[in-house]
C-alpha cells in the first residue's frame, strides 16, 4: 500500500485520484473526509473541537469543525452552492474517560456539529463510525473508496464505499 | 511561545517533583507493603504540540491513566498515566495476574489503577499546592485506557481552547524486583505555566 498521508491534530490532508488518506488515534476528535465524486478528489480533517473560541482558527482551519467544513471545500475547489454533490465520512467522537464527572462531551458535539454543518451544505454522510468509547485510527483509499477503521480490542471494520462515493468502476 | 525554561524553573518543577512523589511513593508503599523507591523526577515537555510523542514508544501503544478536572487558584486537567507495560507490572505487583490486553480489562484491573493514579495525581497536586500556597480541588478523575495518542488528545482538548503550555514530569519507579514508569500531566487553563513562577518569584 502506498505511504498514507495522515492528518495530525488540526491538520488537514487531501489527494486527487489515487493515494491513501487517514488518522492516527483519533480520540473525542473526529476523521471529517469529503469526497468528490466528479473530481475524483479526497480532502480529509482532523478536527479536535466544535466551534473556534480564538485567532487560532485563522491559521489552523482543519482543528474546528465549523471551520475545518469550509477550508475543506476550499481545499476541493467546491463552491458551497455545489457542495450537496459531496460525500462525507466521519470518524472518531469517542469518549475515552469513563465516568467523566463534569461530562463536556467534545466527541459527542463534535460529530453533533459536524452533522449540522454537513446536513446544511445538503452533503449526506455515507459512512460514520462516531461516539462510543474507544481510539479509532483508519485508513481511505482513494482510488477503490475503501475505508479500515482500527479501535483496541476490537477487529478492523474494513468496507467498500466505491458504490456509496460514486466511484466508477473502470473496465477490467 | 514557551515559557523559557531556565535552570532555576526546572529546579523549581524538578522539586514538585520530589516532593510530589515522595508523598506518593510512601503511600503506595503503605497501600502494597512494597518498597518503592524512585528516580530523580524528569521533567519532560512544555508544549502541548509535542505531547503525543510524550511516554508512547508508538501514537497506538496503549496507555492506561486517569485524568481529572482541577478547580481553585489554578485550574485545569491533570492526568497521571502508564505505559500499558508499565500498567501490567503495577497489576502484577498488586493483583498478582495481569490482562493479556483490553478486551481482558475488568473492573478490578481499573480500579487498581485509579487508585494508584488518583494517589499519584493527588500528591503532584498536593505538592503545586505546597509550594506555591494555591488551594486546589480535585474532581473524581476519569479513567482510561486506548490508543496513547488518542488518550492524550482527549486530555488535550479537553483542558485546552486555545492551550499551549504544560508540566509534564516522568518518573520511573523501582522494587527490588520491578521496574515502571508513569508521567504527571498538567495542562493549567491559563495556557501557560506563568501563574505558577511568578508566585515562587522565579
Amino acid at each position: 500500500m502506498a505511504a498514507v498521508k495522515l492528518a495530525g491534530m488540526g491538520e488537514m490532508v487531501w489527494a486527487r485520484g489515487a493515494g491513501v488518506l487517514g488518522c492516527i488515534g483519533l480520540g473525542s476528535c473526529v476523521g471529517t473526509l469529503l469526497f468528490d465524486p466528479r473530481t475524483h478528489t479526497a480532502a480529509l480533517a482532523h478536527v479536535m473541537l466544535p466551534e473556534a473560541h480564538d485567532q487560532d482558527a485563522f491559521a489552523t482551519p482543519g482543528k474546528y469543525a465549523t471551520t475545518a467544513v469550509p477550508a475543506l471545500l476550499r481545499l476541493l475547489d467546491v463552491p458551497a452552492a455545489l457542495a450537496s454533490r459531496l460525500k462525507a465520512i466521519l470518524i472518531g467522537g469517542g469518549e475515552l474517560f469513563h465516568n467523566r464527572s463534569q461530562a463536556l462531551r467534545i466527541g459527542e458535539r463534535n460529530v453533533e456539529t459536524l452533522h449540522k454543518l454537513l446536513s446544511e451544505l445538503r452533503i449526506g454522510v455515507v459512512f460514520e463510525h462516531t461516539r462510543g468509547s474507544s481510539g479509532r485510527s483508519f485508513e481511505f483509499v482513494v482510488a477503490t473508496g475503501q475505508i479500515r477503521v482500527r479501535a483496541v480490542g476490537a477487529t478492523a471494520v474494513e468496507q467498500d464505499l466505491s458504490a456509496a462515493l460514486g466511484i466508477l468502476r473502470r473496465a477490467a | 511561545m514557551t515559557t523559557a525554561l531556565n535552570e532555576l524553573r526546572t529546579d523549581a518543577l524538578r522539586e514538585i517533583g520530589n516532593i510530589g512523589l515522595g508523598g506518593a511513593v510512601t503511600a503506595l508503599s503503605d497501600l502494597t507493603g512494597v518498597l518503592f523507591t524512585l528516580e530523580a523526577p524528569q521533567v519532560m515537555q512544555m508544549d502541548t504540540s509535542t505531547l503525543p510523542s510524550l511516554c508512547c514508544v508508538s501514537p497506538e501503544s496503549l496507555v492506561v491513566g486517569t485524568v481529572s478536572r482541577v478547580n481553585g487558584e489554578w485550574p485545569g486537567e491533570g492526568a497521571f498515566l502508564f505505559p500499558w507495560q508499565s500498567a501490567c507490572v503495577l497489576w502484577q505487583i498488586l493483583v498478582q495476574m495481569q490482562p493479556s490486553g483490553l478486551e481482558d480489562l475488568n473492573e478490578l484491573y481499573q480500579s487498581v489503577i485509579n487508585e494508584v493514579s488518583n494517589i499519584m495525581l493527588g500528591n503532584y497536586l498536593q505538592a503545586i499546592s505546597q509550594m506555591t500556597g494555591f488551594t486546589l480541588y480535585m474532581e473524581p478523575p476519569a479513567f482510561a485506557a486506548d490508543m496513547a495518542i488518542a488518550v492524550l488528545s482527549s486530555i488535550l482538548v479537553e483542558a485546552l481552547y486555545g492551550q499551549r503550555e504544560l508540566l509534564a514530569i516522568e518518573t520511573a519507579f523501582r522494587t527490588p524486583e520491578h521496574e515502571f514508569r508513569g508521567y504527571f500531566l498538567y495542562l493549567p487553563e491559563t495556557g501557560n505555566l506563568e501563574k505558577l513562577f511568578d508566585v515562587l518569584g522565579i
